[in-house]
Order: C-alpha cells, then structure tokens, then sequence
C-alpha cells in the first residue's frame, strides 16, 4: 500500500499508481488497437533508461505536462465517444496533482536538467513526426510504458 | 409554452467523513409528482483544460436524491466541481453548482472504532474497517511507572492483529489513530482502552 513517489531529490505522496493502472487499463485495449503504426515507439529506450534521481524529477515534470497540455486535452473528445471519460479524468487529475508537487530545483548542476530535457526532447521529436491523430493515439497508447516507468520512483 | 420553469435544486454542500463524501441539497417538491436529480462532476483538470466537459456521477446520473455519493468520482486530492439539476419527466431545472470546490483533503477523520481482547496472554486489537484508503497508528505500554510505550503500524481494519504477548498481572493499555497517506492526514487517537491478564505477577 505504498502511496509515494522519490522522483530523486522530489517526493510527491497522496498518489496510489495502482489507481492509475486501473483508470488506464480500462481504456487501454480500445486505445492501442487504434495504433497502426507500430514501428514507432514514443517513449523509446534513449528516454527512459538509465535516468538518474536527479533528471527524473525534470524528466516527469516535463513528460506529465505534455500529456496533460497536449496529449490528455487533443484526445479528449475520442475519450468522450469511447465513454471513458471517468478513467481519464481519474488518470489527468492525479497527473496534475503529481505535477503541482514536483518542484524540479534548480540547484542542480545545469547539465542534470540538460540531460532530462534533451531526454524529454527525443520524445516531442518523434512525436512531432508522426500525423497528430496519429501521434495522440500513439501517445495515449504508451502511457503504460509511462507508468512503468514511474513505478521505479514509487514506495 | 406556459410551464412553469422547474426549480433548480438549492443548498449544495459536502459531507465528508473518512473520504466518503456525500453531495446533499434541498430537494425540489412539487406537490403529486416524483422529481429525480442528476449530478455531474469536473476534476480541476477539467475545469482547467476542457471547461466544458462535465462528466456524469457514478451513482447518481439519475437518482431519487436529495443525496449523491461522490466518492467514486472523486479520484484525487484536486479541487472537483459539483453540479446537480432537478428531472420531472421531461423537464430538466437549470444546473446548481457547489458554490465551493470540493477537495477530498478536507475531509473529516475521526479517531477508529477498536475492539481489545486477549488470546490466553495474547493482546489483540481489531480496529474498524475504513476501507483500503487507511492504515492505523496503534501505540501500547503496560501501565506501570516509567513504562516505555510501544507503536505499531496497521495496514488494514476488519482483522484480528497481535500486539504483544502478555505477563500474568499487568494491565495493558492501548490507542490507536487514523492514518490516509492519499491525503497526508490522520486522525485523533482513540480513547484509550486497557486489559488486565489474571494471575500473580511473575517473581522479579
């Protein structure tokens, strides 16, 4: 019954990620089976691996702002046809939640916010290439990846 | 066309205790006819980036009412909105809208029912099921001078957990609090309960 994120020197506590999962995995079948292209991959390896403590407080500030900025607010209407709604309003309110309590500190050394941010920027990268519905979907269909990902930072 | 606009529910407000949250209003009496409400629900990131959009209670898109259980649409320590209408066949009143968002941090956190019972010279607690948003704070001593007091951490109610094996002759006493790390709060501590195992104490 953890209830903790350590996102290296950031810690964000009142987040179950196990309610995550649920609120995404009732819509992540109908989602991903909407992803035709896949030979791409968003959130690929050069993002994720071996992200240090310290860039992944700026890492998950930036990656949660972006899909609440764009990815969670450009698919929202298919959300809504799909009668989804709920999950993601339960997945985007504690995304929010988590944002506003990550203080990425600008104490650090420069290159440690340098590196997450060109970590951050390969995945806006890829994500730009792709046509935008597609993008979106392909977006929303990783969010998997995403919370695995931050799993690793969870107590 | 000549019928009376249907009034619009008055009075929202919240009941929160131990994150079970009750939206209540005034009901809408019409003499001889059976009104129903519908309420919806936007999290603060709906109001901030899809304004719009409001998103049908669990439990109540159409109910007798006047009371709504929002629990299950509250998913997160965010501000939500909360709005309700009145439905008489097919008339629908005007939205009321909580005049205050609702955040499930405010909630009210009472200290824990508890039960003590002693297994031979076992000391036994069971605290109240809350549900799976809380665990406990217990903290024991045997009362005697200069006793040292003891804590331990409860991850669930609803089962019999050991504390502490007893001594023939002492009295033990225990409190327990709330704890819900969803919304880094607890609750106050219980009031204190204590047993007494039969027997003479054992020779120093």
């Amino acid at each position: 019954q953890g209830h903790e994120f350590r996102f290296g020197p950031c810690q964000v506590e009142g987040v179950a990620l196990p309610r995550l999962w649920e609120a995404f995995q009732t819509m992540k079948d109908t989602v991903q089976a909407q992803d035709n292209i896949t030979s791409v991959r968003l959130l690929r390896r050069e993002v994720l691996q071996n992200v240090s403590g310290a860039e992944s407080c700026h890492l998950t500030h930036d990656l949660l702002k972006f899909y609440l900025n764009t990815v969670f607010k450009n698919y929202h209407s298919k959300i809504a046809e799909l009668k989804m709604l709920p999950s993601l309003s339960s997945l985007a309110n504690n995304f929010l939640f988590i944002v506003s309590k990550l203080q990425p500190s600008n104490h650090e050394s420069l290159s440690v916010s340098d590196s997450a941010h060109r970590r951050f920027l390969l995945f806006k990268r890829a994500f730009k290439q792709l046509e935008i519905e597609a993008a979106l979907t392909k977006a929303f269909g990783e969010v998997d990846i995403l919370l695995t990902w931050m799993g690793k930072f969870y107590r | 066309d000549g019928v009376a606009a249907l009034p619009a529910p008055q009075n929202l407000s919240v009941h929160s205790i131990n994150m079970k949250h009750l939206l209540i209003w005034s009901p809408v009496v019409l003499p001889e006819e059976k009104v129903y409400y519908s309420v919806e629900y936007q999290g603060e990131y709906e109001s901030l980036y899809t304004s719009d959009i409001w998103i049908p209670s669990k439990w109540c898109s159409r109910t007798e009412g006047p009371e709504c259980d929002v629990t299950d649409d509250i998913t997160a320590t965010v501000p939500y909105s909360l709005r309700v209408r009145a439905i008489l066949g097919s008339q629908t009143s005007a939205w009321s809208i909580l005049e205050q968002p609702f955040n499930r941090n405010s909630t009210i956190l009472t200290p824990p029912g508890m039960e003590i019972s002693k297994d031979g010279f076992h000391l036994v607690i069971e605290l109240e099921d809350l549900g799976p948003q809380f665990q406990f704070l217990v903290a024991y001593w045997r009362r005697e001078p200069d006793t040292k007091e003891h804590a331990k951490v409860v991850r669930r109610g609803g089962i019999p957990v050991h504390l502490e094996t007893m001594e023939p002759g002492a009295l033990y006493c225990v409190k327990a609090q709330a704890l819900v790390k969803a919304i880094g709060r607890n609750s106050a501590f219980s009031q204190t309960k204590c047993v007494e195992v039969q027997g003479e104490a054992l020779p120093l």
